[in-house]
């Protein structure tokens, strides 16, 4: 039986070496942020909003070059250009340069009688014939009347004014044939080059950022104060990648060799350092394939995550040697099967509690729970299968580990004495006091590691340029494109008034490049009109007969200005058909008080078919709401764990309950004495210490008296311990607040779990 | 005179050969701080037969800017200054008024307004390949050449010709509109007077 069992075992682990070749071949690594976030099932349209706008910018790089007077700047500009070009492999550089704007130009000119920009419109409606007559007349005579086009398809010039506006969208502006802008002191150039690689594919090495930063170094060191501010998606993606990778080898190695470091202090035997390795490997080869069925994608974070599992994977190890040493060889199926009881409820506990994490939505948060359950699994299998059939030599007690089973003896045991009890009392205060002093906090930055500096670059460049916000937006659905583009014209008179009022600097919306039939129609009438009366005014003056061009008879359609080269710059923002509806996005620029933002919820308020997204907000709003779903999930577990005990332990279930109860507890006082904020991940972390804290408890009753199992213990909290505790390093604050939740909660626990202990000689069971 | 906005697309260029030239025909310019004078422009435009021809009065300060009064077939001003162009009917409504600290390309206006009245070959080098050559005693012409796709898109040739001052102008628009301008009665004085000291410093 035993044999069958541990040659499916191989034949399983066979499996799962074959698509680990094929995974790793394929790297299906997710490192985007946003896979992370949930997604948002009332609401998929924002969703899609969400991904086109971020699909689009994936592979954007926008640079600044600043110096402090113009020349220098552009100096610094060629410096940084010549950098960046022999980086051809990686990068290529964006055109935004004249040829486009003038295929922009071409392709608008038939219809240039129906774009007017809201102040044209307004003059045009109220302009008196002398005023259009005197107003062409000045242009025409005006000297070098350089036109975008012929005088008499523009006789009001007009058309230059509508590309002014249009040009609004950004505060850079063409200068001595390069993008200039003036802010914060210096003089600035803009750049923009496109990463050739998908930002989400996982390269090797960081060659965008590596460039970036060859090109920052040059311009500062060949022009006097000269600065070059970089943003884009793949530096962020790039640096997600190397941090991840670096933290994966910190915290999956340095635990590993601490782990292993470990086992041969305990047991001065190869084997048992081959094995566990054994265990961990397949533990983390399963977990990975099991991971990459079910969600096709693997998210880095979720290696990062995953890494830790190596301090738990190794209990099972750890509990097998510990029990087995000093006894013969032909014992080892009986050690095993007095362990499995024991085991198998500690698995149960710690595989509901990975799971419990899946609970919240987050699709990151569902592949670190199915990783880590099926991980421990695996490595839970691979010891009960494998172990006895492998490790057939003697393994005698070293001195080490009999000094560490010797310790439990001399351990504190809590007993109805007077010291017990004011410790109770000092303990129950400075946990009330810690938790009154508790401030939670869920912001969308948690999930976030980027490195300081990039952040800073990217807050730099939005302040200098007024990008628009990708995180705040308006959502405009119709049941035609028509309808759409007409909302999106009511919504922009509210927002007008806003913007008169400073309250943010512009939008971008695909109206304003696309016109609705209905006003194109009627601008056409008006432009018409009035270049009429112009026209017949300059014939008067100058004897002769000039007349008006003809423009287009048919309007400008949407399919006609989606295939137009004019839509480069707005194709991501018109979302078209999702489902039987039609959307598309308004952005905002210049938003940089976040105090606004009700005003701008408020200004579509009544407005059809216009919904505000405020992305950050929605999502800090799910944070917080999970955060309270997990807390009371974790009330319900402890109850449910105490439950399972009680089933097993009966009287004595407290013992290995009450351990994990104060080790949280602690935790939470901890976090609040330290001003450091509950997150929904400090939460995620305690729900873990209910799966594992109870383990300890469970081997000590299990086992009373037993040397065996609190060195099992002793080694499974020290290398849980090294694992999470490294965890607490990770850049990301998720990461980083769950590492040091698990951390703080798994040494209280582990400390006071051997106070609790039965006391000598009083049957369990 | 917006769409000088694509006059932006100038760079930097240098001709070497011709700062022999360069050096002869600024040796023969006078330098003056201001200008003032009379003009006549004829200006071809597609569409209309006869060239439409206009006549007025100029004022070009250096450190201030530069008023073109058109006087005939109607009133009308043009102040383009250092922070501003802006035009004006002769009613007094303001046609439209920009602002150059936002739009770098009317600097660029500006300067090339600048240095082609008062004959800046320096500043003109930078956006064109200056050609040409003295002309008698103290003459001469210049023919000037865009040398960037920018300024091309606007203009395909503009000639200049003077002697102390810059008696004539002609401008060859790639869209094949031809002014030429003419100025007569030029002067260094007097100062400009309230009404246009308050426009130049709009």
């Amino acid at each position: 039986m035993a044999n069958k069992l541990a040659i499916f075992w191989a034949l399983v682990v066979l499996a799962v070496g074959a698509h680990q070749v094929h995974f790793w071949r394929n790297a299906h690594l997710d490192t985007d942020v946003l896979a992370l976030l949930p997604e948002d099932e009332q609401a998929p349209e924002v969703d899609a909003a969400m991904r086109k706008l971020a699909d689009e910018a994936g592979r954007q790089l926008v640079l600044l070059v600043g110096a402090k007077d113009w020349p220098s700047a552009q100096r610094a500009a060629d410096e940084a250009t010549r950098v960046l070009e022999a980086s051809a492999d990686d990068l290529e550089p964006a055109v935004l340069g004249t040829a486009a704007l003038e295929q922009a130009v071409d392709f608008y000119r038939p219809y240039r009688d129906r774009l007017l920009t809201p102040a044209q419109r307004q003059w045009l409606t109220r302009a008196t014939p002398e005023e259009l007559g005197g107003t062409a007349l000045m242009k025409l005579y005006q000297p070098a009347g350089a036109q975008l086009t012929d005088w008499n398809a523009d006789p009001l010039g007009m058309w230059p004014d509508w590309w002014q506006a249009r040009a609004a969208e950004t505060s850079a502006r063409p200068r001595d044939g390069r993008l200039w802008l003036s802010g914060e002191g210096r003089e600035w150039v803009l750049l923009t080059w496109k990463s050739k690689v998908s930002a989400f594919a996982l390269g090797d090495g960081s060659r965008v950022t590596a460039a970036v930063e060859k090109a920052r170094a040059q311009v500062e060191a060949a022009v006097p104060g000269g600065r070059l501010v970089a943003a884009g998606v793949p530096l962020y993606a790039e640096a997600a990648a190397a941090q991840a990778s670096w933290e994966m080898s910190t915290i999956g190695f340095g635990s590993l060799a601490a782990v292993l470091l470990l086992v041969w202090l305990t047991f001065r035997s190869l084997r048992p350092i081959l094995l566990v390795g054994v265990s961990l490997t397949l533990g983390c080869a399963v977990a990975l394939t099991v991971t990459a069925l079910v969600f096709d994608r693997v998210h880095l974070l979720t290696l990062v995550f995953g890494s830790s599992l190596v301090g738990v994977a190794e209990d099972y190890g750890f509990h097998y040697f510990a029990a087995r040493q000093g006894k013969a060889p032909s014992e080892r199926g009986p050690v095993m099967r007095s362990l499995l009881p024991g085991m198998v409820l500690a698995l149960v506990t710690s595989v509901v509690a990975y799971l419990a994490l899946g609970v919240a939505p987050f699709p990151g948060l569902r592949q670190m729970a199915v990783f880590s359950a099926a991980g421990l699994t695996a490595a839970f299998l691979t010891v009960v299968f494998w172990f006895p059939a492998m490790d057939t030599g003697a393994l005698p007690i070293t001195p080490f580990a009999q000094r560490f089973s010797a310790s439990i003896t001399r351990w504190p045991r809590i007993a109805s004495t007077r010291g017990w009890w004011a410790t109770a009392a000092i303990l129950t205060v400075l946990v009330a006091v810690g938790i009154w002093k508790l401030e939670p906090r869920d912001d969308l930055r948690q999930l976030q590691g980027a490195p300081a500096p990039l952040i800073a670059d990217q807050r730099e460049l939005g302040r200098l340029l007024g990008l628009p916000s990708p995180a705040q937006f308006y959502l405009v659905e119709g049941d035609s494109d028509e309808q759409v583009l007409a909302r999106e014209a009511a919504l922009k008179r509210q927002l007008d008034t806003l913007i008169a009022d400073k309250v943010f600097a512009g939008y971008r919306a695909v109206s304003d490049w696309l016109p609705s039939e209905a006003q194109q129609r009627e601008d056409a009438a008006l432009s018409a009109r009035a270049e009429a009366q112009a026209v017949a005014a300059v014939s008067a003056s100058t004897g002769e007969a000039p007349t008006r061009a003809a423009f287009a008879e048919e309007p400008l359609t949407p399919s006609r200005f989606l295939a137009g080269p004019a839509a480069a710059a707005i194709r991501q923002q018109w979302l078209g058909n999702l489902g039987k509806q039609q959307y598309s996005v308004l952005m905002l620029r210049g938003l940089n008080d976040p105090k606004v933002l009700p005003r701008l919820a408020e200004a579509a308020r009544g407005l059809e078919g216009i919904r505000w997204v405020d992305k950050t907000a929605e999502i800090s709003g799910l944070l917080s709401r999970y955060r309270l779903i997990m807390g009371w999930l974790i009330v319900a577990g402890y109850v449910a764990v105490l439950l399972t005990l009680v089933a097993r332990f009966g009287r004595e279930a407290w013992r290995a309950w009450i351990p994990s109860v104060l080790g949280t507890l602690l935790t939470l006082a901890t976090f609040g004495w330290a001003g450091a904020p509950l997150q929904l991940f400090t939460v995620l972390g305690l729900v873990l210490l209910l799966g594992m804290g109870v383990d300890y408890g469970i081997f000590l009753l299990e086992h009373p008296g037993d040397g065996s199992a609190w060195l099992a213990v002793a080694l499974a909290g020290v290398s849980t311990l090294l694992s999470f505790g490294l965890l607490g390093l990770s850049a990301t604050p998720a990461l980083r607040s769950f590492g040091l939740a698990m951390l703080l909660g798994e040494v209280t626990i582990w400390i006071i779990t051997p106070c609790f202990r039965p006391p000598d000689g009083k049957a369990t069971h | 005179m917006r769409p000088l906005l694509v006059l932006t697309f100038a760079l930097l260029s240098v001709s070497a050969h011709a700062a022999d030239l360069v050096k002869d025909v600024r040796a023969r310019l006078l330098d003056a701080p201001l200008i003032r004078g009379q003009f006549e422009q004829k200006k071809t435009v597609a569409g209309f037969k006869k060239p439409l021809v206009s006549k007025g009065d100029f004022l070009l300060a250096r450190d201030q800017g530069v008023l073109w009064n058109t006087r005939t077939p109607f009133a009308s001003t043009l102040t383009v200054t250092r922070k501003s162009l802006s035009a004006e009917q002769g009613t007094g409504g303001a046609a439209y008024h920009l602002d150059s600290a936002k739009e770098p390309a009317l600097a660029a206006v500006n300067e090339l307004l600048f240095s082609l009245l008062a004959g800046d070959v320096a500043a003109l080098q930078k956006r064109f390949t200056v050609e040409g050559e003295l002309v008698g005693a103290a003459g001469w012409t210049l023919e000037l050449t865009p040398t960037d796709a920018g300024l091309a898109r606007v203009f395909k040739h503009i000639h200049l010709e003077g002697d102390g001052y810059v008696r004539q102008v002609r401008l060859d628009e790639t869209r094949g509109d031809v002014s030429v301008i003419v100025f007569d009665q030029l002067a260094r004085t007097p100062p400009p007077d309230a009404t246009e000291t308050e426009r130049l410093g709009k």
